[in-house]
């Protein structure tokens, strides 16, 4: 095949820069504009899914003679609880509904560029935002179990000196959390991209069951198993 | 100008190298245990996995650095 130039290689960038790009897809008017990004339109989509999918799915719940929906959905539920106090563990029951969704959202979120959304974890501030969340969770639960003096004296264990490393952990940890997540979903999105962009038929199928499904799904679930991991810990 | 970015871009993405020692090692290891103690499969699964998401960070900080470096030094 004849090599078509400089212009071919240009207009490919051009398209994964606007692929990147996070969009403003509205403005509110209020304070001067604040912009509504594309992620946060798409959250709210999924935030409508998982809604009225948690609302059909708990109507007519009954205690004798449940439905095949009901006994999935509970065996779902049941596996999720049991795997999450196989991690953090049964004292720590209270984390378990805010991990859960956690994992809905990311799993939901990760997957929803097969419907031809794009992921609003590739947008930076959609995985921070949801690290700070982590973070606040990890050094709550920490207090929560064992008070505001353990807390502070932990970070002079096991000897003073580590104590700076110690504190910049509660930093690095989310920190770590939000970068992997938004780095391998950027990544799969860019590979998938250019993918598509040269060889646009059947090709992409098997790479989009690693990068799409496979790929997101583990993402989400690594992120809720290293925060639970990390409360686990904090807890000590 | 754009060799130096290209080249500096490539640089970053070494460490890549990392990565695949790292995931490498572990599933070769996970491969001996798991050939060692089969009824142990889940939980050296599940520890594998977590273990290879945390080395593939690296490579992932690799390859923002070097999207960073092509997008933002044009």
């Amino acid at each position: 095949m004849k090599r078509k130039g400089g212009s071919d290689t240009e207009s490919l960038t051009e398209k994964l820069l606007e692929e990147l790009n996070c969009d403003t897809v509205f403005t509110i008017p209020v304070f001067g504009g604040i912009g509504v990004a594309e992620s946060v339109v798409v959250t709210w989509i999924i935030m409508a899914v998982l809604v009225g999918l948690s609302i059909i799915f708990v109507r007519n719940l009954k205690v004798e003679n449940p439905g095949k929906k009901q006994l999935v959905l509970e065996s779902t539920i049941g596996w999720a609880k049991d795997f999450f106090e196989g991690i953090i563990g049964k004292e720590n029951k209270r984390y378990i509904p805010y991990l859960i969704t956690i994992i809905l959202y990311l799993g939901v979120s990760n997957i929803i560029s097969l419907f031809g959304f794009k992921p609003p974890t590739k947008d930076l501030n959609v995985t921070a935002a949801l690290a700070i969340m982590s973070m606040f969770l990890i050094e709550y639960s920490g207090i929560h179990k064992n008070g505001v003096k353990h807390w502070v004296k932990h970070f002079a264990e096991p000897v003073p000196v580590v104590a700076p490393i110690m504190v910049l952990e509660i930093v690095i940890r989310p920190l770590s959390l939000c970068m992997r997540l938004f780095g391998n979903v950027l990544g799969a999105f860019v590979i998938m991209e250019l993918l598509k962009a040269i060889i646009p038929v059947l090709v992409p199928i098997p790479f989009s069951f690693y990068f799409d499904i496979f790929d997101g799904l583990l993402q989400a679930y690594v992120f809720v198993f290293l925060t639970a991991l990390f409360m686990n810990e904090e807890q000590e | 100008m754009g060799t130096i970015i290209a080249i500096g871009a490539g640089i970053a993405v070494l460490t890549g190298v990392g990565a695949g020692i790292g995931i490498g090692i572990a599933t070769g290891k996970a491969t001996d245990a798991i050939a060692r103690q089969p009824e142990a499969e889940g939980k050296i699964s599940k520890t594998l996995i977590l273990g290879c998401a945390l080395a593939e960070a690296t490579a992932i900080y690799g390859f923002i650095i070097g999207l960073l470096i092509i997008l933002l030094l044009k």
